[in-house]
């Protein structure tokens, strides 16, 4: 491969198949009356200092900060380090006086007070969307698996949206946003859609394909790079990856890392048998996505395959069985194990959020609760 | 009359705020000083001292919102918060104290001078936060460190009166007991007024003016109860406001304010206590007064940025906050004047030596305040 082959950001970089990398957004609020609080450059500034694990990053407003993961295979080691950058984080925002929480949005805030982080991309960012993109004050959990080449990364991708309605479902914990019960257990993602370049990626399964694709849009001048496609799940080139992105950030690391190996565990299994795909899987797409939005882990699920119909807790109890089965399953056994719990009673973190404003009837104790669970009690 | 200061004071803020681009207080204050005996004199001093009552209450009324904004949980999750609040009051003392010896001035109101001088005004400091909605580092820690210099200082002129008394009438038994008991007897006050307020405003939770009105009522019976008892009126409402929210395990009262009725005591408010202003003393000490202010300045930002770091804030931040501690208003020396009328020469002195400063720091301070909370990024007003 040449330099100049090498630098071109729409090659596929190989990565080991199946690896995981985990990128969480975290809300920042006061201690005051719980809103969102412009902390993130103090709160850098100060865990900077030191070295610590995982990587911490501004992202698009000074309310919110981003946490990453190195490359992992196996859940102990994940949730190992997820749980020191969380620690670090925590101890950090103590010192400031800040809380930090999980939750796809702030139950409460208002779009319009929101401080754009001072980095020139988010500035364009914001002069673009404009109300868009303070709306976009949305936090989520992106969960990016390694494959061997562009062309697999496609047919991952595509075989991966079946299971879409399941992270949505799971990862919900949006359900307040501007002070009112949506109705929504995952009100985050109708923020995103509301995007031009959200939604699914088109069905091409071949690299090249999907590279004419691409240089077609930019020729139109619709995108520069593929930062800006907001789709569920995007390939990763420059990684090579494929990026899931329809999870709200979970109330807790320990939901985040079970979402994550749960992703590992069906590419793994598709990797495997390699079921037959055809653009028919995309029928009852927006369908099934909506339930899982709008009913969480109650909502319906259509097989675009099976043409069967069933609630997506069962759905998921299900394929949780399934990949139970596998040989290689015993080492993630401890994160099926929390998802098993959440579809076999104590429901997701939408749940729980409602649960608890219902108890204390105030949006502020709310987010207080969260940034307690976030800390690991509570 | 009240109601023709209000009406000239609100005017004025708005002349200020939308026209001059400055903040409201600041015309609320000049309103306050042309109606004062030292400019037109459409307030006499007799008409001022009727209106104390408005003051007292609504000095009340800030020091308890101010209470309820402060999170002293914080000292404990970042001692070395404590650590900065301690050497910059001390340092301001020390610094304010040291030039005006230099500058001939009597110990015992050097010492005076210096106690108020430590205070930060929390009125000044909790309206710029509101109207810019500001939130951040550098707003949080100017509101906890003007608490607690706040408290410091009245403690001090507590304690300096307890020495000038002994000075007088020999009773040290009375000058190391009477230190004791405001801070012990404020602080108990504070917590059972807390714990009478919670459930009783719990019950009015859905009724938010009712609430409101409550807990107007509430700062009343605290100012009078603080009085009856010979406490310091101030430090009992802040403990109340600080001690309310540390009780309130469920954060049902995170929004309660006081709505309009707060807007207009905070108005007149600033404007009284700058009618009482007497600007022809602050001509004469101009000197003197800049001098103060200076010496105020550099021992608050010393002791700001000597610990910025260890405390977990960069030194661009830390003298961002020095900054914003700056407002100091006339509301500090209302107080002070009436405890220190029972010596009226030095009254007389400490008037001479802090008016000056004051009326530099009404207009400064503000300002100086606003630079810092915009410049830290933190404030969230539209523009």
């Amino acid at each position: 491969m040449s330099a100049l082959e090498a630098a071109d950001p729409l090659n596929f970089s190989q990565s080991r198949p199946l690896t995981l990398g985990v990128e969480l957004e975290l809300q920042l609020f006061n201690t005051r009356d719980c809103d969102l609080t412009p902390a993130a450059s103090d709160l850098i500034d100060l865990i900077e200092r030191q070295p610590h694990a995982g990587d911490v990053k501004p992202e698009i407003t000074q309310s919110m900060l981003e946490i990453s993961t190195g490359i992992h295979d196996r859940h102990d080691a994940l949730l190992a380090e997820l749980r020191s950058v969380r620690n670090t984080v925590v101890a950090a925002a103590d010192r400031l006086n800040v809380l930090v929480s999980g939750g796809g949005a702030h139950p409460f805030q208002h779009w319009s007070e929101r401080r754009i982080f001072d980095k020139p991309r988010f500035h364009h960012v914001s002069a673009l969307y404009g109300y868009l993109a303070k709306q976009f004050t949305v936090f989520g959990q992106h969960i990016h698996v390694g494959c061997p080449n562009g062309d697999d990364a496609l047919y991952l991708l595509h075989a991966m949206s079946r299971y879409v309605p399941h992270f949505i479902a799971l990862a919900a914990s949006s359900p307040y946003l501007q002070g009112v019960d949506t109705a929504f257990d995952s009100s985050r993602y109708n923020a995103i859609l509301a995007f031009p370049l959200s939604g699914r990626a088109p069905f091409v399964l071949r690299w090249d394909e999907f590279r004419g694709y691409f240089e077609r849009l930019r020729g139109l001048g619709v995108v520069e790079s593929i930062k800006d496609l907001y789709w569920d799940i995007r390939p990763k080139p420059e990684f090579g990856t494929i990026e899931v992105r329809v999870c709200d950030t979970p109330l807790t690391v320990e939901t985040a890392a079970a979402l994550a190996i749960y992703a590992q565990a069906l590419a793994r299994r598709i990797l495997a048998e390699r079921p037959a795909l055809s653009e028919d899987i995309y029928l009852p797409y927006g369908y099934n996505r909506f339930h899982a939005c709008r009913f969480g882990l109650d909502g319906e699920l259509i097989d675009p395959m099976t043409r069967t119909r069933r609630p997506i807790a069962e759905d998921i109890a299900a394929t949780l069985d399934a990949l139970g089965a596998d040989p290689s399953a015993p080492e993630s056994e401890p994160a099926f194990a929390v998802l098993r719990r959440m579809v076999g009673g104590i429901g997701n973190d939408a749940y729980w959020m409602r649960s608890t404003y219902h108890v204390g009837r105030s949006l502020p104790d709310l987010v207080f609760r969260q940034a307690e669970r976030w800390r690991g009690h509570g | 009359m009240a109601a023709l200061v209000l009406l000239a004071a609100l005017v004025a803020g708005e002349i200020f705020q939308r026209v001059l681009k400055l903040p409201r207080l600041i015309g609320w204050v000049v309103a306050g000083a042309i109606y004062g005996p030292s400019a037109t004199g459409l307030l006499d001093a007799q008409a001022l001292q009727d209106l104390k009552f408005i003051m007292h209450v609504a000095a009340g009324l800030v020091l308890f919102e101010f209470g309820q904004r402060i999170d002293l949980g914080w000292l404990r999750r970042n001692p070395w918060l404590a650590g900065t609040s301690v050497l910059e009051a001390m340092l301001a003392f020390a610094a304010v104290f040291a030039i005006l010896m230099l500058l001939r001035v009597s110990p015992p109101v050097a010492a005076f001078a210096a106690a108020i001088a430590m205070a930060t005004s929390p009125a000044t400091v909790m309206t710029l936060a509101r109207d810019l909605r500001a939130s951040g580092q550098v707003t949080q820690r100017v509101e906890l460190l003007t608490a607690l210099d706040c408290a410091y200082a009245f403690i001090t002129i507590g304690v300096l009166l307890a020495w000038f008394h002994a000075e007088y009438h020999g009773d040290w038994v009375v000058m190391a007991a009477h230190p004791m008991y405001l801070i012990f007897g404020s602080s108990v006050l504070a917590l059972i007024l807390a714990t009478v307020a919670r459930p009783l405003l719990m019950r009015l939770d859905a009724y938010g003016d009712v609430q409101r009105v409550c807990a107007f009522a509430l700062v009343l019976i605290a100012v009078a109860l603080g009085e009856w008892l010979n406490l310091s009126s101030a430090l009992v409402l802040l403990g109340f406001g600080a001690s309310l929210r540390a009780i309130d395990d469920r954060r049902r009262f995170v929004s309660l304010d006081f709505g309009p009725l707060g807007q207009i005591f905070l108005v007149l408010l600033f404007a009284l206590s700058a009618a009482a202003l007497d600007l022809s003393i602050a001509v004469a000490g101009a000197i003197t007064g800049i001098a103060l202010v200076a010496a105020r300045y550099v021992g608050k930002y010393i002791g700001v940025l000597v610990t910025s770091r260890v405390s977990g804030l960069s030194t661009r931040k830390g003298s961002l906050v020095a900054l914003g501690l700056m407002p100091m208003s006339a509301v500090a020396l209302v107080f002070v004047h009436e405890t220190v009328t029972v010596f009226p020469e030095l009254a007389r002195d400490l008037l001479s030596v802090l008016v000056p400063a004051l009326v530099v720091l009404e207009m400064a301070g503000p300002l100086l305040a606003r630079f810092a909370f915009i410049r830290a990024g933190e404030s969230t007003a539209l523009a």
